[in-house]
């Protein structure tokens, strides 16, 4: 049986096209697909870059460029950075989905947390691995898989808490395969977490917090006063609804009881790889923000909890309808709430900012703060106690770090 | 200009014909492609599936499309690749392969700013795969979100063979 069909019209069609926009559209480009810069290692190269800022004020970088992960920090607010510090060494096949990235936290004594997912065969199963640091970032630890399992993981979180514990969540496919050995259907995968007492080096055994999340978003973990993990999640709701959940751990690290965001009643079998933004405010207010196209809104949206989860406000809608608003994230800074999120009009991208006084229950008009024209990363906050800053890497104008100014 | 044009396409149909034979044919989906293919089939019923290989849903829902393609011949059906996670021509080539698309017409997106080229599709799809758009003969634009009914795909198909009474 012969698979060829005439399709010499179509193809003769195609070069026309590719000749008279003078491209070479015959053939796959892989540098003129990519979403970087450049393909080496350097910041200006990099697809995605996370921060974090030290107690000492020092503002630490990971990122992905050049098929590596690389670790740098700046003392002067990002004008300059130190030498980077390559963390991989081997060429892994890491993760550059829209809602993948390293991750990175510092704890009080300066040591530095690194986690990042990678794919480790060719049916895409992803893999976390983890690193760390306790000599300043000058050098890193071999990379370790966060579990010994090997089911599919990807989208983790790390954060440290106040006792120098690192919590760590991930989605795990794992419980996939009972599921498939008794012959029923498992969908979307599982939020796993574990902590480490020796400051990301070994991890406690893998514990499950919630069955059937949606398996390609991004976590929105944040500590709670008294330093509980609370993680917001695309979960899948009964009849598949992927909406967001929220789930608070106890200590020691068990989770308590999940509780619902919202009811958008996005009944969808696909893969968002959109995230909610979470931040929880010193006098224990939770601040959510997310995407959903459901039947209930469509759009982004933003909701508040003042009981620690259980219940939420209602949600607020983000950003103009017509300019595709994406990518949300939110943070409790020193002078109140912030939140920005990415506008698109079809040829630039535009970072718009909202800011509220008073814990979310009213917010500012928003503005533009940023914008570039190619493609660009999402949009991050991170604060070091005095002022909130905007963290962003974009194709066209390289890695920006600029401080945000408080509404007048 | 004409010897470019000339050359251009000789060099394609050979790569072409070389494709076909071993694996599946992918265009590259930059810039004006998504008019191009809109251009191309006017008048004629149309299904658009977007997937990408780290999409589990669209691993299960793919295959499916092979039996429409052969249920329906008076369908045309283009895939296009609009995987999140890019560059990945050859995981994307393989898995149409196993499942049966070759002679589809199959793109794969190939410029770094994804949301450009989605906002050309649809201004309000925020890149959310398995996604799939039945355009009718007279133009009329369904969208599915995430896993298609492939009942409904059937009922589509059979209503556009019912509009003009040959098949």
């Amino acid at each position: 049986m012969s698979k060829v069909r005439p399709v010499f019209g179509a193809a003769a069609m195609a070069a026309i096209f590719a000749l008279w926009h003078g491209g070479s559209s015959a053939q796959m480009n892989h540098q003129h697909a990519s979403e970087a810069a450049c393909e080496e290692t350097l910041l200006r190269c990099a697809s995605k870059v996370t921060p974090a800022f030290g107690r000492d004020g020092a503002l630490w970088l990971v990122w992905m460029a050049g098929g590596q992960i690389s670790v740098a920090s700046s003392k002067d607010e990002g004008k300059s950075f130190s030498s980077p510090v390559q963390v991989t060494r081997e060429n892994l096949n890491l993760d550059w989905g829209p809602d993948a990235r390293p991750k990175i936290a510092v704890d009080r004594e300066g040591r530095i947390a690194l986690a990042f997912s990678i794919f480790r065969d060719k049916a895409f199963n992803g893999q976390v691995l983890t690193t760390q640091s306790t000599d300043g970032g000058k050098s890193f630890a071999p990379l370790r898989p966060i579990t010994s399992n090997n089911e599919s993981q990807r989208f983790e979180a790390i954060a440290f808490k106040p006792d120098g514990t690192v919590f760590a969540a991930w989605l795990d496919k794992r419980n996939r395969v009972p599921a498939r050995e008794s012959g029923t259907p498992y969908d979307g995968a599982a939020l796993f977490f574990a902590t480490s007492k020796d400051g990301n080096s070994t991890y406690s055994d893998a514990q499950l917090a919630a069955d059937n999340t949606c398996e390609c978003c991004r976590l929105g973990l944040a500590l709670d006063g008294g330093g509980h993990p609370v993680i917001v999640f695309r979960n899948i709701f009964e009849g598949g609804i992927r909406d967001h959940a929220v789930v608070t751990f106890n200590d020691p690290a068990s989770p308590g009881e999940i509780h619902r965001v919202s009811r958008d009643d996005w009944q969808i079998a696909a893969c968002p790889h959109h995230g909610p933004s979470l931040s929880i405010s010193p006098n224990g207010t939770y601040h959510v923000a997310w995407y959903t196209n459901g039947k209930a809104r469509k759009g982004l949206f933003y909701a508040r909890s003042t009981d620690g989860g259980k219940t939420f406000s209602d949600p607020l809608p983000i950003g103009a309808p017509g300019r595709s608003p994406s990518r949300p994230q939110i943070i409790a800074g020193p002078d109140g709430l912030m939140m920005v999120w990415k506008e698109f009009d079809g040829e630039r991208t535009e970072i718009k900012l909202m800011t509220s006084r008073d814990d979310g229950a009213s917010w500012s008009t928003s503005r533009s703060i940023a914008s570039t024209t190619d493609s660009s990363d999402h949009p991050l906050l991170v604060s070091d106690s005095r002022r909130v800053y905007l963290s962003w890497m974009t194709k066209a104008d390289g890695y920006r770090f600029q401080p945000i100014e408080s509404e007048p | 200009m004409k010897r470019k044009l000339f050359a251009g396409l000789l060099l394609l149909g050979t790569l072409s014909a070389t494709a076909i034979a071993e694996e599946a044919e992918l265009k590259s989906f930059e810039r004006g492609s998504w008019q191009q293919i809109l251009h191309s089939h006017a008048g004629r019923p149309t299904l658009v599936h977007f997937w990408g290989v780290t999409c589990g849903p669209c691993k299960i829902e793919l295959p499916q499309l092979r039996h429409f393609m052969k249920d329906h011949p008076g369908i045309d059906v283009v895939t296009i690749s609009a995987d999140l996670v890019p560059n990945l021509p050859e995981a994307t080539q393989s898995m149409l392969q196993k499942a049966g698309l070759s002679s589809a017409e199959n793109w794969m997106f190939s410029d770094g700013f994804a949301d450009r080229l989605r906002f050309e599709i649809d201004p309000t799809w925020q890149g959310d795969i398995p996604r799939t758009m039945l355009i009718a003969r007279e133009g009329t634009v369904t969208t599915i979100e995430g896993a298609a009914e492939m009942s409904e795909l059937d009922k589509w198909a059979q209503g556009q063979a019912a509009t003009t009474g040959s098949r």
